[in-house]
């Protein structure tokens, strides 16, 4: 347990720096813009339609005068971060309110989608690595390799396309979008506590059953689309892993005691095949961040990928941007922390060095 | 065995061989396959009066119909193929030249520059590239705006700036600093700037093993400097699994453009905007397969190169890495 707790510390210490040197960066990339623009930061949100030119000329000025804007790099840079810490992530004009907030709202939306897929994709992706690895070249081996294969080569558009022709057009089994309409209302009423923001737990929560059997109706196709390419990514790594410990003496000499092979696989290699899965799941949590985002756009989830979308409208709207940069970059570090903290659990190895 | 002779010995290298061959082959001679519109350039072509808002049969307009607005998709396909590759291998080349710089100067001089520029790396591993296309092309309309342009959004999702007070097209009176700006593609900056990371450490790892290497040191005895060791003797000794990696980006690249296109985030992907004209015509009355032409052409042009780039990128790792037979 204390060892835990000391990959923890590290882990949240290394967390900061990588933020630090993130948004070093993305400040840096922010000032090759005019000081007006970075102005557009700290506008008010109540900025009055009906004033002139000259006026909003002056209330840029001072706002440049007030951030300094003006200002050597680090100066900058520690002022734009104290006024984050603080919660100041800008107005954006696209969405009408503060970035900060407008995330907040729905991030709950991505995390659903996220937890669900995360779930689906790490117990199935190394089932069938393990199967795969352990019957190379037999009939399940080739199957899973060409399946995977096919995974990782279709664009997840593609996939959302066929999927929806099939499920939703012809069977109707699922649905695109995040509720039925008919329940949407009720969802957003006062009736409706939001306690998770989960639906399909806060379905649970109100006793309201069937609000999480539509809920989970609807995020069937958009998880099965965010999963398969990692299922595709793990269950390759664990297979390559699996065969290399089949041919390693431990497991020979267990076969020489005479235990049932069944037994060596799932017993002796299984936990040597673990780390290696996890490193390969620690790597792709950036992607399984833009695919939620992407597969959001794809099947009308309106989560956190809303604001990309609608940022990349017509206005120029830098605080959106940076607030969804600064976000997603967050998300992945906590994200990989996680996964990183259940991999020094599973590999003793890992705790001393993290 | 030799490297060319296992490559050869396996059906799988020969098949991605083979689909990057035909792509290569179609993106060069696409204008003789497919000639231009010498009015209206580009791999949008019309074929018909844009009116027709059904899409034609390829039994009526051979050889492979058209979408609504009658844009021929023969055409488009073809076209996109050179884009296809064109876009791909700009970006596999930039990001590993990128990536095997950072990784191989980092290695080489170890110490304080090796943990801070690994570091940064890191920084931008953890940076999902999506927020890098939302930042960089806001960054861009942002400074565009400041000069008084204004863009619009076009029905294919290409970005059409104009000036704002009037709507002609003036080129030539821009300073040539916005004008770089906007001929700048904001996918294309923002795929290179945020996937070098997996070459830089790769390059990182391979580079620390072989720095202390014999012929190294002998190398070093003789008098050779910083970069005489770098490019004429590390640089070479690692790249087999930079061109493994830059094969299989090469098409991971291409279908992650086409989907940014599709989802409407820039990246003029011409197979992505066949799909995009051609999604409403998807799911129809008649069932999916009515109006098979305006998807099936280019749905199959994508996914045939992803696979090919990827099958001929473990092609070359089984044939350049013995160990992992």
């Amino acid at each position: 347990m204390k060892t835990i707790l000391r990959t923890l510390i590290v882990r949240l210490f290394s967390m900061l720096v990588t933020l630090f040197i993130v948004t070093a960066l993305l400040y840096a990339t922010v000032m090759f813009t005019p000081a007006e623009n970075r102005a557009t930061l700290y506008m008010p949100r109540n900025v009055s339609p009906r004033m002139t030119e000259e006026q909003l000329e002056r209330m840029l000025d001072r706002i440049i005068e007030q951030h300094h804007l003006n200002d050597p790099y680090p100066v900058q840079y520690y002022y734009w971060i104290s006024s984050l810490l603080h919660g100041t992530w800008g107005y954006s004009p696209t969405l009408q309110e503060d970035i900060l907030s407008a995330i907040i709202r729905r991030a709950p939306i991505t995390a659903e989608l996220t937890l669900y897929s995360i779930l689906a994709f790490i117990p199935l992706g190394l089932l069938s690595g393990v199967i795969a690895g352990s019957r190379r070249n037999k009939a399940a081996d080739h199957g899973f390799r060409f399946t995977a294969y096919v995974a990782t080569s279709l664009p997840p558009f593609i996939l959302a396309l066929i999927l929806m022709a099939f499920f939703y057009v012809e069977l109707y089994w699922f649905a695109p979008g995040r509720t039925s309409s008919s329940f949407g209302s009720f969802i957003n009423s006062d009736n409706f506590r939001q306690v998770t923001g989960l639906l399909t737990l806060d379905g649970l929560i109100n006793g309201r059953p069937d609000i999480t059997i539509d809920a989970l109706r609807h995020l069937a196709m958009p998880v099965f689309t965010l999963a398969i390419v990692h299922w595709a990514t793990l269950g390759r790594v664990t297979r390559a892993t699996m065969i290399d410990e089949l041919n390693q003496d431990y497991v020979i000499a267990a076969r020489a005691r005479g235990i049932p092979e069944g037994r060596i696989t799932w017993r002796h290699t299984l936990r040597n095949v673990l780390a290696p899965a996890f490193t390969s799941s620690l790597l792709s949590a950036t992607s399984l961040l833009t695919g939620v985002f992407i597969v959001e756009i794809l099947y009308n989830f309106h989560g956190v990928s809303d604001i990309a979308v609608r940022s990349m409208a017509d206005t120029p709207d830098a605080p959106a941007a940076l607030g969804f940069a600064i976000y997603s970059v967050v998300v992945v570090l906590i994200l990989m922390a996680v996964l990183d903290l259940i991999q020094a659990s599973l590999d003793p190895r890992l705790r001393e060095r993290a | 065995m030799s490297p060319v002779r296992r490559f050869f010995s396996r059906w799988q290298n020969l098949l991605g061989l083979f689909l990057v061959t035909i792509f290569v082959v179609v993106a060069i001679t696409a204008p003789w396959l497919s000639p231009q519109d010498p009015e209206n350039p580009g791999p949008i072509k019309q074929v018909g009066r844009a009116i027709d808002f059904e899409p034609r049969s390829p039994q009526e307009v051979p050889p492979l119909g058209t979408l609504s607005s009658q844009i021929s998709v023969y055409h488009a396909v073809v076209w996109g193929a050179r884009s296809a590759v064109v876009f791909g291998l700009i970006v596999a080349i930039f990001t590993a030249l990128i990536g095997t710089l950072v990784g191989a100067v980092s290695a080489y001089f170890g110490g304080f520059v090796n943990s801070l520029l690994m570091r940064i790396t890191d920084a931008f591993l953890s940076f999902p590239i999506i927020a890098g296309v939302v930042l960089i092309s806001q960054l861009i309309t942002t400074t565009l705006h400041e000069a008084g342009l204004r863009f619009f959004k076009n029905v294919s999702s290409q970005q059409i700036f104009s000036n704002a007070t009037s709507s002609f097209y003036l080129e030539e009176e821009l300073p040539p600093f916005l004008q770089m700006l906007m001929n700048l593609d904001p996918v294309l900056i923002a795929f290179i700037l945020f996937s070098w990371m997996p070459y830089a450490r790769i390059m990182n790892t391979v580079v620390r093993r072989t720095r202390n290497a014999d012929y190294v040191e002998a190398a070093r005895a003789l008098g050779a400097g910083h970069n005489r060791l770098i490019f004429r003797h590390l640089i070479p000794n690692s790249i087999t699994p930079m061109i493994v990696l830059a094969a299989k980006d090469v098409g991971g690249m291409v279908l992650l453009q086409a989907t940014f296109t599709f989802i409407g985030m820039g990246g003029n992907s011409p197979w992505g905007m066949v799909l995009v004209r051609g999604r409403d015509w998807i799911i129809t009355q008649g069932g999916i397969f009515t109006y098979w032409w305006v998807f099936i052409p280019a749905t199959l042009a994508l996914i045939l190169f992803g696979i090919g780039w990827n099958l001929l990128g473990d092609g070359l790792n089984d044939a350049l890495n013995p160990r992992t037979q």
